[in-house]
């Protein structure tokens, strides 16, 4: 394989750094060959089996901001007996490149593609010398190195990041933090460092079949742990392949600072996918040099029917008291709110329709209830980085003094939602044998007991007359095809 | 159908229901209905009607609710507030009674309302019951008044009606099936789910228009592979059908229509059929019989 062109330093234009040693927030813009260029610090948004989860292709081009996506390999890679290669590597598409093409992803917008979830499962199975145990659909599988980098070669992303010997937590509750400095055994520690050392030199090797073909642009793997444990990484990384980089995949911020020891990795783009729980951990990212985050939180937030309701800079009139950082959709105080969720938000969600009619779509698990919230949280998102940049940007700069104005105006954590959440798949959240489901169930026998559902249909069907022919179906049908065949949906038959 | 009757009482004053929020009995009247209607302020608003499963082998119990329904349009008539902006249709009932639903049509159509329903339909008749049915109403109905036959949704159901006289339909099927994994297509009704499609990189329908199936300007490109990864695992593949199967099925009116504007509509049943059944002797028998009798013959290999 050969090196990337451009490499990092073309790609990424710092324009503004705040403080002289180049570590620190700054402003800059970043520009993937073939794609609209994004100004930094920003966010990209994080997919769920190469979706933004409730938003359909359409409307992550037109009614969000986003320049790029996080892609996890392991959402493609299930096998069954039936299926032994994933179709996402099946795929033909040489003008727009398979990930973009099978994902639909909007073709302005970047792919940046890693083996594991944001946030990941942690495996029962752990890593191995040479491949790490991902999680699929299907059950956990092994994914060697150099099966990752067939599969990033066939599936073409923008910007790979190289395998990284991690161990996660054993949860995905967003409002959790720091769940990856779980490991505190040194053995175990030094031998992440080096594996994923070796893996990424393996990754730049020639590929077996001699083929020189050009690689995505490589953002290397941070790990973890403290910089002492991975400072001969670091200069590895510095020394051997600085000029291979495209940018840093920051996996703990905390080692950020650190970096101004070896100058030719300070220019390059810094992604987190550190954890995030509240947007003053974003800011805190930010402070430490973090150019573009994935919010981690977001759309877990969105499945919780909150809708976001922070800005940056802050609101001055702190007369308020402590604002909260988003409104529980899910509330009966906004049964009758004929207003926006967010006064003045220009979002798709604001500007169409109001909190009212928000309330009621939760209530009845209409799915447009999410797709509306993602709408406005990925807004607020975008609107607190513009305001980041804003800041950071101003003559003085402004962004410590907001960073501070922040943490004082607003609550220190998100509210949690109350109702029930749309798609809580099994296999989101297999991780632990005997847990319950995060959802009840959504096919359930209708019995004599009175379904709130079903009563509201019939209800309706007093004044409309005959609209169904029974239960409403859930969102997605928690079956197998046999069980919804024996549910009996129309079908023609042939 | 589920029972009405299981959640709703029906009395001369109107439904007795438990409320969807928070259990409490609460009564429907048909003014009540129309004065919330009124301001919804929809522009088509549909009186309260006494609806029976139209299986009911209660005779007596159907007849009751077809008279009740017509004293219920007059008082829905009476509470109406804005006939002038909303327009309020009546709502035939009746069974599968055949000089029930003549007797409904004579008394309802006497009281002239703006647009005209068939309701009842679509609890688990047999198919040439409820062509039957539509095809006596509609033979007792002006010329100038739409034709709403409620609750139906599959392609040959609208097809076949429209073919009855019928001019709107209502249905949640469409949705519903792609929620499921389903899309319709011009050659029936196909599971996504099913691991067939899995690599399966063509779009949900060659040829259809919809913004999935359509690539390059304004088109997703969306393949079946895709939709067959996300089904039952993300939302975005129940939008993502249910996007197409709404396309399918308003753009299957539209060629309805252009196919009756053209005196085409015989061919254009000729060539539905056909697109869904390779083989004549498959042609679902109530439908061939309930063309037949409005002088289509599906079997013939004339299209006229
Ligand atoms: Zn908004
Ligand atoms: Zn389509």
């Amino acid at each position: 394989m050969v090196a990337p062109e451009p490499d990092g330093r073309a790609m990424f234009k710092i324009l503004k750094g705040v403080v002289g040693d180049g570590v620190g927030p700054r402003v800059g813009t970043l520009s993937l060959p073939k794609r609209r260029p994004i100004d930094t610090p920003n966010f990209i948004g994080v997919t769920a089996r190469g979706a933004i989860p409730h938003l359909t292709p359409d409307n992550v081009g037109k009614r969000s901001e986003l320049g790029g996506v996080y892609i996890a390999l392991e959402d493609f890679m299930e096998t069954t007996r039936k299926k032994t290669s994933p179709p996402l590597l099946e795929m033909n598409s040489e003008d727009i490149g398979p990930l973009h093409s099978f994902t639909a992803t909007p073709s302005h917008m970047f792919t940046v593609l890693g083996a594991r979830r944001h946030p990941a499962i942690n495996s029962p199975i752990g890593n191995a010398k040479d491949s790490i145990s991902i999680f699929t659909s299907t059950g956990f599988q092994k994914l060697t190195n150099e099966a990752y980098r067939q599969c990033v070669s066939k599936a073409r992303p923008d910007v790979v990041i190289p395998l990284a010997d991690m161990t996660y937590s054993q949860t995905t509750t967003f409002t959790e933090t720091k769940r990856r400095t779980n490991v505190t055994s040194s053995k175990r520690q030094l031998r992440m460092v080096e594996r994923t050392e070796d893996w990424l030199a393996e990754f730049f090797e020639p590929s077996e079949d001699g083929s020189e073909k050009a690689l995505p642009s490589v953002f290397a793997p941070l790990l973890p742990v403290s910089y002492a444990t991975q400072w001969e990484y670091f200069n590895q990384l510095e020394q051997d392949f600085s000029t291979k980089l495209s940018g840093l995949a920051v996996y703990d911020v905390d080692v950020l600072p650190d970096l101004s020891n070896h100058g030719p990795l300070v220019s390059l783009p810094r992604l987190s996918l550190d954890y995030t729980a509240t947007p003053q951990e974003v800011l805190r990212q930010v402070q430490l040099g973090v150019d573009i985050c994935t919010v981690s939180f977001l759309n877990g937030i969105s499945d919780a029917g909150i809708a976001l309701s922070f800005t940056f800079p802050p609101p001055s009139n702190s007369s308020a008291g402590i604002r909260p950082l988003g409104i529980n959709m899910w509330s009966p105080e906004h049964e009758v709110a004929v207003k926006p969720l967010v006064e003045g938000c220009k979002c798709y969600a604001c500007t169409k329709h109001h909190r009212a009619f928000l309330h009621h779509l939760l209530n009845a698990k209409e799915m447009l209830g999410w797709t509306l919230l993602q709408v406005h949280n990925y807004q607020v998102l975008s609107d607190f980085f513009a305001g980041i940049r804003a800041s950071l940007s101003a003559d003085p700069p402004a962004f410590e003094k907001g960073c501070d104005d922040f943490t004082k105006v607003y609550d220190s954590e998100l509210p949690t939602g109350t109702g029930t959440r749309p798609r809580a798949r099994g296999y989101h959240f297999k991780s632990r044998g005997g847990d319950d489901k995060i959802n009840r169930p959504a096919w359930e026998k209708y019995g004599t007991e009175s379904d709130p559902a079903l009563a509201g249909e019939m209800a309706g069907l007093a004044v409309t007359g005959p609209a169904a022919e029974g239960k409403e179906t859930p969102l997605v049908p928690d079956a197998d095809a046999a069980e919804l065949d024996r549910q009996g949906f129309a079908e023609i038959s042939k | 159908m589920v029972s009405l009757l299981t959640l709703a009482n029906i009395t001369e004053e109107g439904v007795r229901f438990l409320s969807p929020h928070d259990g409490t009995p609460m009564l429907l009247t048909p003014e009540h209905s129309i004065s919330l209607q009124n301001t919804i302020g929809s522009d088509i608003i549909m009186q309260l009607d006494d609806v029976l499963v139209t299986t009911s082998p209660d005779h007596k119990r159907m007849r009751e609710a077809m008279e009740r329904s017509v004293r219920w349009l007059d008082r829905c008539i009476a509470a109406h507030k804005n006939p002038d902006t909303q327009n309020l249709f009546c709502i035939i009932q009746g069974g599968l009674d055949t000089e029930m639903r003549k007797e409904c049509c004579k008394e309802m159509v006497a009281r002239d309302t703006p647009g005209i329903a068939i309701g009842g339909l679509s609890g688990g008749e047999a198919k040439d019951d409820f062509c039957r049915v539509v095809k006596t109403c509609t033979e007792l109905l002006p010329e100038l008044k739409p034709r709403y036959v409620m609750g139906i949704g599959y392609p040959e159901d609208l097809v076949v009606s429209v073919a009855l006289g019928a001019d709107m339909f209502d249905c949640v099927w469409p949705t519903r099936t792609a929620r499921f994994g389903s899309a319709i297509t011009k050659h029936g009704v196909i599971k996504i789910k099913s691991s067939e499609y899995a690599n399966d990189f063509g779009p949900i329908e060659e040829g259809c228009g919809c913004a999935c199936c359509t690539k390059g300007e304004g088109g997703l490109g969306i393949t079946r592979a895709f939709v067959h990864h996300n089904v039952a695992k993300e939302t975005i593949a129940a939008h993502l059908l249910t996007i197409h199967n709404v396309w399918y099925q308003l753009n299957l009116m539209k060629e309805a229509r252009d196919a009756i504007i053209a005196d085409e509509y015989p061919a254009f049943l000729h060539q539905f059929f056909a697109n869904i059944y390779s083989d004549k002797a498959d042609y679902p028998k109530w439908a061939v019989e309930a063309l037949r009798g409005v002088g289509v013959d599906l079997l013939s290999d004339s299209n006229i």
